[in-house]
């Protein structure tokens, strides 16, 4: 299933290889399978979905590569390398980078310090230099509030940077969170139901910004939704799941044609 | 109007630019919020910037004469490719930006533009969708690239590159560029405006080099404008008043302009920068006061006491010492209390701290609106004009300022009133001719020079000021053979901060009947307080309380309309609140937001109807446009109300 | 103006100085109860156990000498040297920081996901831990301590201020030591607010905070913030023991500060600093300006015991987040 060769998308992007890869993963929560037996890998360059209906196993995939479960069965290779077992923040080092679908923003903090969270990873001044604010720690200060503000002009979020996000509407919520895990200039962008809950008008300004986001700065993403039509539009490859299986994979317009998918989203009974 | 005009020395606005550059080098020309620091460009630096772009704008095949369209938001870039623009000899026409396509093409068309300078993706993708009927245009330059990675490169050029080249040909190009800034006098053109019309297809009046020079210094002058000013500019820079005050009132006082970092931003900006000198339409100062409004009815019982005894103190005596009178010691030290506690944060927080000269026009502003202003001790003046004008006809001098006048002649400004009524100017700034178009260029201005403002009005013998009740056309009679002026009723409800837009009719008929849009900021947060809950502007509009409030207040205006002996008759007697927000995307407003009143007659035609016969509600179905263009249907019971009317003054024999 | 005004006044101050001191306990529990929801009991007893450390370092006392003069039949005290103060106070913090590393990895590192009350139960044995270790590496006597700041009354500002009242007036009366802790106090919490707003770790230490899940996605390790967090409250209760313990001297009294905070974090909440310090000097000069206009002349003194505790009871009942708790603003 890895590819190594790259190849270019029809509208001029440059796909390339394999940045992460799933080898027979199975997830199990005591006796319950969440995930049963899936491979699959995203490119770089690329934007990967994983679809599926409710209860699919989609999200529990999704902290599988962000290290938050351990499968039991099955590898997890980043860049070629296999991964052993990590913790959350060790991952996101890597540059793993995720949104989550219930927004787990810092409510209290402003748009601007929450966005500033993500360039942690980035930011290596020591203690000691922090608490006297000299040298290194104040030019990184400076650096990164400079990137940061570039996301936010980005995402045309200006009018609320000092706003505590708490306040804001969901909407705005789920944009700052997708800013705060751009901001770790991630390799790869791991997306939790970016559109859930929001109005039509909100799903065509969050798509607007993850195709934006990946032709502008290359980035590869891992999408999860549960909604077919935004996905289809804005994907290079999907991967289908239904019960923790793995029911089809491979273009949109190839998944569409799918019977096995078919049945899962008209709902055909399961045996 | 052939005659060879070199006026003086300083006949252009490249001109004025070399003047800055050289004499107030140093001194800051443009600041614009990006990425979240206040970036400054000094008259230097931004004379640098327009040269490099004028020499790309050569290098990109630009000849004199030829049309540049200019869209998008308040930035400097887009003031240096108008100035870039009339380096080269070409004429700068801005637009609006938040035109649909359709509206964007007409004038594209009309004016034959050859290049169009375009903010980013969104205005780049309303030219791609019409450029097939655009025959002149040869190309587009962008200032923002994001998202247009795979647009098809031919025609399509990127701001930074153009200045680019331009710099790399300085040397070779500089020549030509030089020889065509000294072909240009008094008569080449400056700009040209299309006027968004209340009536008709827009029209493009052409305003030459005399016209802004001589107006942006006179006024300059007038007001005491200097290097040391500053203005935030972030109304639309199609709009003549923006290029009045950012360009030729700017260039000739080399005062400093600030771009705003969004239109959202706006507000908060404007508290940073702390601009001298600001221009706002009425609906803004409007705007501001309900929020305060409102903010103050949240506010804890302790503020509301202090805001409500300073801001009495304040209506009192801030005036009277803005127009140099004296007051009791205790008054004054009372307001200088109010100024510490009260009106300073105000001030402060609306971002009007540092105003020295601020300037409404373009609708009359209620008394009590302009007092709020003045009573916080900014110098907040009326003035009278139209694009025809290059903006200015009458202005108001420091220490005449009146809520109900326009003020006296601005400089070099002739007036006449006709025997109908209507105001005629003849000045400096009254522009050459609409492009292409003779017959409304007669129409408007006669032989002598004499300009139709369209509008009625008188002017006081007492204090000279001019008075204007309506636009000519609007002004009707009764049956009874009353004066009929709906914008003045309007202008009474709109001060209720519930009355977004009113809209009254009555020429012709027994009585006047209104349409009201509430102001759903500031109803709906009534509404929260009072536990209403609503989903839809529609519903809350069609609320029992909400109807009640607003007709008390309506009720209220009537009574003081009575008092009044010419238009006493003007009374509304019954009314409703319509079912949607009148909008410009429905052409029911200008995009400068004035109502167009004949449209919205003809379009909800059934509702007049029923405000004029015993009906107590009325059906309708309405036809709305969304914002991505789509056309879509709303219905709604719409229910109607009678208002106690006051008995009419008589006019003394 | 009588010299009861003055004396009233003097009494004023006088409330304000013992509020800083609260506050500066107060400012220990805020400090980790907000990073790790945990209500730290054992903030008192930290201040004891920096104190006593201070004191050892600085006599050149030989750790646990009671438990080896037992084991071995030896008679060591000292080292039979005297560390100068400043030297003494880095190695106290060494030892805080050693603290808070341990109590990370035997302690929070396997409570990760408890229940509060469980972990507030594991300070209460931390607490009770600490106390014992104390006095079995220090010794359980009465010790003095002093750093060098000065005691005793300000004179100059008692002579500079007798002029104001009349002959039975003798200037304002404060302690060296309190206008010290007020200074030193204030420092404080000047230089932790700017760490907090200005610094990564700051904000990290606000993000952990606010979201623990969404903090290890962007990276942020909590053991590590927990360590820097408990060190910082060793830090903070290393100037509470300095100061107290300077007032009083270094005895397990001290660990019952702890009891006087309680009503300041009623006041102020628990996840406000402001609310922490604007507490510490409301009850700090309740109880004084109470005994002084009430409880002295009416109810026979000593209100200074109580006072504390029914003003914040009362607060309770009228605002339960307290002066400056944050009301969480939700949008669904």
């Amino acid at each position: 299933m890895t590819q190594t060769e790259t190849y270019q998308t029809p509208d001029g992007r440059t796909i390339g290889g394999a940045v992460m890869e799933m080898k027979n993963i199975t997830l199990r929560f005591g006796g319950v399978v969440a995930i049963k037996d899936i491979s699959f890998d995203i490119r770089e360059g690329e934007i990967r979905a994983i679809i599926g209906p409710n209860g699919a196993g989609k999200s529990s995939m999704l902290n599988v590569i962000n290290g938050f479960y351990h499968p039991q069965e099955g590898d997890v290779l980043f860049h070629g390398k296999k991964r052993g077992p990590m913790k959350p923040h060790q991952i996101a080092k890597q540059g793993i980078a995720r949104t989550f679908q219930n927004i787990a923003l810092f409510k209290g903090m402003s748009t601007l310090d929450n966005i500033m969270t993500g360039r942690l990873t980035h930011m290596k001044s020591g203690l000691a230099s922090q608490m006297m604010w000299w040298g290194k720690a104040q030019r990184e200060e400076v650096e990164n509030r400079e990137v940061v503000e570039k996301i936010i002009d980005f995402l045309e979020i200006q009018t609320i940077r000092k706003t505590p996000v708490g306040r804001l509407p969901y909407g705005l919520q789920k944009r700052v969170e997708l800013g705060r895990a751009l901001a770790a200039e991630p390799k790869l962008l791991l997306l939790d139901e970016p559109m859930a809950g929001m109005n039509v008008e909100e799903k065509e300004d969050m798509s607007r910004f993850i195709l934006d986001v990946n032709d502008e700065f290359g980035t590869t993403i891992a999408l999860i939704e549960h909604d077919m039509g935004v996905v289809m539009d804005i994907a290079d490859r999907v991967v289908v799941m239904d019960y923790g299986k793995k029911i089809g994979d491979g273009t949109p317009s190839e998944v569409r044609q799918d019977q096995a998918v078919i049945d899962a989203y008209l709902g055909v009974a399961h045996d | 109007m052939t005659k060879k005009n070199a006026g003086p020395e300083l006949n252009t606005v490249p001109k004025l630019l070399a003047r800055n550059a050289a004499k107030y080098g140093d001194a800051a020309a443009y600041r614009e919020k990006e990425y979240g620091i206040w970036q400054t460009w000094t008259w230097s630096q931004a004379a640098d910037e327009i040269n490099a772009l004028a020499l790309g704008f050569l290098d990109l095949g630009v000849k004199q004469g030829d049309h540049i369209a200019i869209v998008g938001r308040n930035r400097p870039y887009f003031y240096w490719s108008m100035v870039a623009a009339q380096s080269v000899g070409a004429v700068p026409v801005p637009l609006y930006k938040d035109a649909v396509a359709e509206e964007m093409a007409y004038v594209l068309d009309h004016c034959t533009a050859r290049f169009v300078v375009a903010e980013d993706q969104e205005q780049v993708d309303k030219i791609i969708d019409v450029q097939d009927d655009l025959k002149a245009l040869d190309g587009v330059i962008y200032l923002d690239p994001r998202g247009m990675r795979k647009y098809d490169r031919g025609a399509l050029f990127e701001f930074s590159d153009i200045q680019q080249t331009g710099r790399d040909k300085r040397a070779e190009l500089s020549p030509e560029l030089n020889a065509r800034l000294d072909a240009q006098d008094y008569n080449t053109t400056c700009v040209m405006l299309y006027t968004s019309g209340t009536t008709g297809r827009p029209k493009g009046v052409v305003l030459s080099n005399e016209n802004i020079i001589e107006t942006g210094r006179a006024t300059a002058e007038f007001d005491n404008l200097s290097v040391n000013d500053s203005v935030l500019a972030y109304l639309p820079m199609a709009w003549v008043g923006d290029f009045i005050f950012s360009i030729s009132q700017a260039y000739n006082a080399a005062f400093c302009v600030a771009c705003p970092e969004s239109g959202e931003t706006m507000q908060h900006d404007l508290r940073e920068v702390g601009p001298t000198y600001f221009f706002a339409p009425p609906a803004y100062f409007e705007g501001m006061l309900t929020s305060v409004q409102i903010r103050m009815e949240d506010a804890s019982p302790l503020k509301r006491k202090l805001y409500k005894t300073f801001m009495a103190n304040a209506a009192d005596v801030g005036p009277k010492l803005m127009d140099g009178k004296s007051v009791g010691l205790g008054a004054h030290l009372k307001y200088q209390l109010g100024k510490l506690l009260v009106t300073g944060p105000l001030k402060n927080t609306l971002g009007l701290s540092r105003v020295r000269v601020g300037y409404t026009a373009g609708e009359a502003i209620g008394p009590e609106l302009f007092d709020f202003y003045r009573s916080l001790g900014i110098n907040l003046k009326q003035l009278y004009g139209q694009t025809e004008a290059s903006v200015f006809i009458t202005q108001q001098r420091d220490g005449e300022v009146r809520a109900d006048t326009v003020g006296t002649p601005s400089p070099g400004v002739e007036l006449r009133i006709d025997e109908s009524g209507e105001v005629f100017y003849r000045s400096p700034g009254s522009f050459v001719e609409y492009y292409e178009n003779p017959e409304s260029t007669a129409d408007t201005k006669d032989p002598e020079g004499w300009v139709a403002t369209g509008d009625a009005g008188f002017i006081e013998t007492a204090s000279g000021q001019l008075r204007i009740i309506d636009r000519i056309k609007d002004v009707g009679k009764l049956n009874d053979g009353t004066m009929f002026a709906p914008k003045f009723v309007e202008n009474k409800l709109k001060f209720y901060s519930n009355i977004l837009e009113a809209v009254v009719f009555g020429n012709g008929k027994d009585n006047c009947v209104a349409f009201i849009n509430i102001d759903l900021l500031a109803v709906g947060n009534w509404a929260e307080r009072n536990n209403i809950a609503y989903s839809s502007y529609q519903e809350l509009a069609g609320h029992p309380r909400v109807y009640e409030m607003i007709q008390e207040n309506i009720a209220n205006v009537n009574a003081s309309i009575a008092e009044d002996e010419f238009l006493s008759g003007c009374q509304i007697t019954r009314f409703l609140i319509l079912h949607k927000q009148l909008d410009a995307d429905d052409g029911e407003m200008t995009r400068t937001l004035k109502v167009r009143r004949k449209i919205i007659a003809e379009k909800f035609d059934d509702l007049i109807g029923a405000l004029y016969s015993d009906a107590t509600n009325i059906k309708t179905t309405t036809e709305v446009t969304y914002e991505d263009g789509r056309k879509g249907s709303i219905s709604a019971d719409l229910e109607i109300r009678d208002v106690k009317t006051f008995p009419r003054k008589q006019v003394a024999a | 103006m009588s010299a009861n005004f003055y004396y009233g006044i003097e009494v004023f101050l006088n409330g304000l100085m013992a509020g800083v001191m609260y506050s500066l306990v107060a400012l220990g529990f805020v400090l980790i109860f907000k990073a790790s929801g945990i209500f730290n009991y054992a903030q008192g007893v930290m201040a004891l156990f920096a104190a006593l450390c201070l004191v050892g370092f600085q006599s050149g006392q030989i750790p646990f000498a009671h438990v080896i003069n037992a084991t071995f039949g030896t008679e060591i005290h000292h080292f039979g040297w005297h560390m100068p103060a400043l030297l003494a106070i880095v190695c106290t913090l060494m030892m805080m920081i050693l603290f808070a590393f341990l109590v990370e990895k035997f302690v929070l590192k396997h409570l990760v996901n408890q229940e509060p009350i469980i972990l507030f139960m594991a300070t209460i044995g931390l607490a009770y831990f600490m106390e014992g270790f104390g006095d079995l590496m220090w010794g359980s006597d009465i010790k003095k301590l002093d750093v060098g700041i000065p005691q005793g009354g300000n004179l100059w500002l008692e002579e500079n201020t007798a002029f104001l009242g009349g002959d039975d007036f003798y200037g304002f009366y404060i302690d060296n030591l309190d206008i010290w802790a007020t200074i030193f106090a204030a420092i404080l919490v000047t230089a932790l607010i700017l760490f907090s707003q200005y610094t990564k770790t700051g904000r990290a230490l606000r993000a952990v905070a606010d979201d623990h899940q969404a903090a290890l996605s962007v990276g942020i390790s909590l053991r590590v913030i927990w360590v820097i967090v408990w060190s910082i409250a060793g830090f903070v209760a290393l100037v509470a023991g300095i100061m107290w313990g300077s007032k009083s001297g270094v005895q397990f009294s001290l660990s019952l500060i702890a009891l006087k905070a309680l009503p300041v974090l009623m006041l102020g909440g628990f996840t406000s600093i402001p609310g922490a310090i604007i507490g510490g000097l409301i009850i700090g000069v309740g109880e004084k300006m109470f005994e002084f206009l009430i409880g002295a002349p009416f109810l026979g003194g000593a209100t200074e015991n109580w006072f504390a505790y029914m003003l914040a009871l009362l607060f309770l009942v009228f605002r339960p987040q307290g002066l400056f708790g944050e009301k969480i603003i939700e949008r669904v």
